[in-house]
């Protein structure tokens, strides 16, 4: 028999919660923090240096205290991760050859190898995903879904007078945002009824065809639903008139203060710092002053 | 009907359906030895050939940044911790209904039903191969180990891909039929 839990899909649906604790992060113009984090993953892309990353993962964990975000919420959000970001790095450690030209093998057998360089590689992996993770991580915590929605609407807009259709695509991702709890619910009944009518999606048996076969009265309802209930919404928004986003104003208008304007200061060079510390290689000029 | 109306909640459905698809585990076929084939992909090649290459780059966008959210607030699996890298995560994403409508077009004329499995299996492919490449272009996986999960993997995702996108385009567009022949 499969547990209750295999039906109740609502509940897994929601990644990130938002958590209003108000503090001053809370009150940050939604643009500036969707601009900050496109920023940081910028950063943390661009980065190979360990001293860089440990500035930028330095800076959310701050950001985080000052958004009175409880560490506990924090790292419980990271367990999950931790075993598949250990076996990661350790493969980055021990499997993946490396190809740089000055790295020194440390020790070898069979085809494990660590060379000061493969460390270095674990190790920004490691900092890349905290960084990253943490990040995204407390622009969920700190800015509501609609928030979210104002925040890319605005930013898009001066994309609308070169043509590039800005508010369409706010109102997709605004429109996706929405759908994904109706549709939850409406798999959950889909899954109901056909398990109510003897179907068995649980077994594993079969071949791919098998397989496959097993899945379609599932995912075919599912997809027809939810192409009827498009219809049903465009004609709704076509009775209430709706013309797309030429000339449309809002009702919400974002304004930007100074403290809005201090913050996206304050990422954009922490970044920038991150970026030229993975150019000049830094670890090597700062850990060569102080290391052996 | 407007039809800029139409792609715009065409794609924010499909968008809303592929997050669904990745956030349960309708999402994942379970396949040899832990490895899942997805099919959370397949809502971007149905939306691109239902209305156009651009509905299938917001779905293909809106796949991609959820992808890199999950691996990084919610990760099901040691895979998803690359997935935080936007160029693993959202650019290849971007190309997979572009590619499936191209092929669509270009043989609907010949068979619908055969050019609506052509598409899901381009689409899919076009998902395995770059996605692939930049983990195997930024080093995360050495190649040879990338080739065999494509061949293993890409493969039976691709016919897989195939069959939904088949049965759910038939389906809907006979049902559409069926509606407009019918007098009110």
């Amino acid at each position: 028999m499969s547990s209750a839990s295999e039906f109740e899909l609502l509940g897994r649906v929601t990644i990130g919660q938002y958590l209003p604790t108000g503090s001053a992060l809370h009150q940050l113009d939604p643009r500036v923090k969707l601009l900050a984090a496109a920023v940081l993953t910028i950063g943390v892309v661009s980065s190979s240096s360990v001293l860089g990353l440990g500035v930028l993962l330095a800076s959310v964990t701050t950001c985080l205290a000052l958004a009175r975000i409880p560490l506990r919420y924090e790292l419980d959000g990271l367990k999950p991760a931790a075993p598949f970001l250990l076996l990661l790095a350790l493969l980055q450690v021990f499997i993946i050859p490396t190809q740089a030209l000055n790295a020194r093998v440390l020790c070898k057998w069979a085809v494990f190898s660590i060379s000061d360089r493969s460390i270095v590689a674990g190790v920004v992996l490691i900092l890349r995903f905290l960084a990253m993770a943490m990040g995204l991580s407390l622009l969920s915590f700190s800015t509501s879904t609609t928030e979210l929605g104002h925040g890319i609407e605005h930013l898009l807009r001066p994309l609308q007078s070169l043509g590039l259709p800005a508010h369409e695509f706010a109102l997709v991702i605004n429109i996706a945002i929405r759908f994904i709890p109706i549709l939850a619910e409406e798999a959950e009944r889909l899954l109901k009824a056909q398990a109510s009518r003897g179907a068995d999606f649980g077994r594993r048996q079969g071949g791919l065809l098998t397989r496959a076969r097993r899945l379609l009265p599932l995912l075919v309802p599912l997809f027809v639903v939810s192409l009827h209930r498009a219809d049903q919404l465009v004609e709704a928004m076509e009775a209430r008139c709706y013309l797309g986003g030429k000339g449309r104003s809002n009702l919400i208008r974002l304004r930007a203060q100074f403290g809005d304007y201090v913050a996206l200061f304050a990422a954009l060079v922490i970044v920038t710092i991150a970026i030229v510390m993975g150019r000049v290689d830094a670890d090597k000029l700062i850990l060569g002053l102080i290391g052996p | 009907m407007n039809s800029a109306t139409r792609k715009v909640v065409i794609a924010g459905v499909m968008g809303a359906i592929s997050v669904l698809l990745g956030a349960t585990h309708w999402g994942f076929v379970p396949w040899l030895a832990g490895a899942a084939l997805t099919v959370m992909h397949v809502p971007v090649i149905i939306g691109a050939v239902l209305e156009g290459p651009w509905v299938g780059v917001a779905i293909g966008a809106i796949f991609g940044a959820f992808s890199l959210l999950q691996g990084a607030i919610a990760p099901t699996g040691p895979a998803d911790v690359w997935f935080t890298n936007p160029l693993v995560s959202i650019v290849p994403r971007l190309f997979i209904g572009p590619v499936a409508w191209l092929l669509y077009r270009a043989l609907r004329r010949t068979s619908e039903t055969g050019a609506l499995a052509v598409a899901g299996v381009a689409g899919s492919l076009t998902n395995t191969v770059l996605v692939l490449s930049a983990l195997g272009l930024l080093r995360f996986l050495p190649w040879g180990l990338i080739a065999t999960i494509a061949v293993t993997n890409g493969l039976p995702e691709a016919i897989l891909a195939a069959v939904i996108t088949v049965a759910v385009v038939a389906a809907w567009k006979r049902i559409a039929v069926g509606r407009e022949g019918s007098s009110v």
